[in-house]
């Protein structure tokens, strides 16, 4: 579909970025207002939309792919992380956060996925990055997962019962706890599901191949329709985070 | 809907697994006879009862062993390949020239 994605003048636009996320067009379609995180844009707000934090609370969908993360791998991966000051989960599927803000999950005994946070400040990630080389560190391999993977969040209280409809794990907040980490089917593609609490309200934060990008954020708005879920922007995350 | 436990992620459909084929001990490859070595790419022993099989989540890209019986198709058990493999099998000449 031809799209006009110029934009107004004076307006951040995600043409003006070499690195956009995959549902760019979709978001421009749906009125969105841009803003710049950490040398990317992200939907801000969606113009025609009110009060988008009273919406995450019940159920939204946000598309954070834009977003810095970063995963290792390997035998040595465990020890040289915790090296360089990484407080790992004790066990795989499970995720922690970092004194910077940044997220740590641990997805098998030796994978780990580093997902920045909401305003990307965390600088962890990036030091980790540069840390590593070839030579110098044995038995760790680095897999850059930002442009591998699609990263939405799906908050709110019927955010378990939306997920119901297209996958087969319980993630009712009584059944599936805090830093709990799915790597399952969704929507009959392949994902990685972990709950991330904004504050009080439920949140799921969903990474999945960039390549099903589209059909997965269609699949979830599909899903959220009968509960009235909507796509919102960063700033209802962040006012549910400081609520 | 069938069940499968893996050592990984836990309880899963079976949906999101994939067969691996028959679990046979691998021949030395640097000094083992071509008949041993076809034997072991090629041919299953195809066996009525208990058999020890591969299998993968697809999600994690996770390969894992379980115990079937492949009269009743019960799974018996599900462990990690670590319980068998302790140690990275080393194929010497890494350049792809030193193939048989």
């Amino acid at each position: 579909m031809k799209v006009n994605t110029t934009p107004e003048a004076g307006a951040l636009a995600p043409t003006h970025y070499p690195r956009r996320s995959q549902l760019y067009r979709q978001h421009v379609i749906a009125g969105a207002r841009f803003e710049e995180v950490a040398g990317s844009v992200v939907v801000a707000e969606y113009i025609d939309k009110t009060d988008e934090a009273q919406q995450a609370a019940k159920l939204a969908l946000v598309d954070l792919s834009t977003l810095s993360r970063v995963g290792f791998k390997g035998a040595g991966a465990p020890d040289w992380l915790e090296e360089q000051g990484a407080r790992l989960p004790d066990s795989p599927n499970r995720a922690r956060r970092q004194g910077d803000g940044s997220l740590i999950v641990r997805l098998s005994t030796d994978e780990f996925l580093f997902l920045c946070d909401l305003t990307s400040d965390s600088t962890f990630t990036a030091r980790l990055w540069d840390s590593w080389s070839f030579q110098s560190t044995k038995g760790v391999y680095p897999l850059p997962r930002a442009d591998s993977h699609c990263w939405f969040a799906l908050t709110g209280v019927h955010a378990p019962t939306a997920l119901a409809k297209i996958c087969g794990i319980d993630f009712h907040t009584h059944r599936f706890s805090k830093s709990e980490v799915a790597q399952t089917s969704l929507a009959r593609v392949s994902a990685i599901i972990l709950r991330d609490d904004l504050a009080t309200t439920p949140c799921f934060l969903i990474l999945s191949d960039v390549s099903s990008a589209e059909y997965l954020w269609d699949a979830l708005m599909d899903a959220m329709l009968e509960f009235q879920g909507d796509a919102v922007g960063m700033v209802a995350l962040r006012t549910l985070t400081t609520n | 809907m069938r069940i499968l436990n893996c050592p990984l992620n836990g309880e899963r459909n079976i949906a999101e697994f994939s067969y691996g084929g028959e679990f046979h001990r691998m021949p030395e490859p640097s000094n083992c006879e071509s008949a041993s070595w076809a034997e072991y790419v090629f041919f299953h022993d195809n066996e009525a009862g208990i058999v020890t099989e591969w299998w993968y989540h697809n999600a994690t890209s996770y390969w894992f062993l379980a115990e079937r019986n492949t009269i009743t198709d019960e799974i018996i058990r599900t462990f990690p390949a670590s319980d068998i493999f302790s140690d990275r099998v080393d194929f010497g000449d890494d350049t792809g020239s030193g193939t048989k």
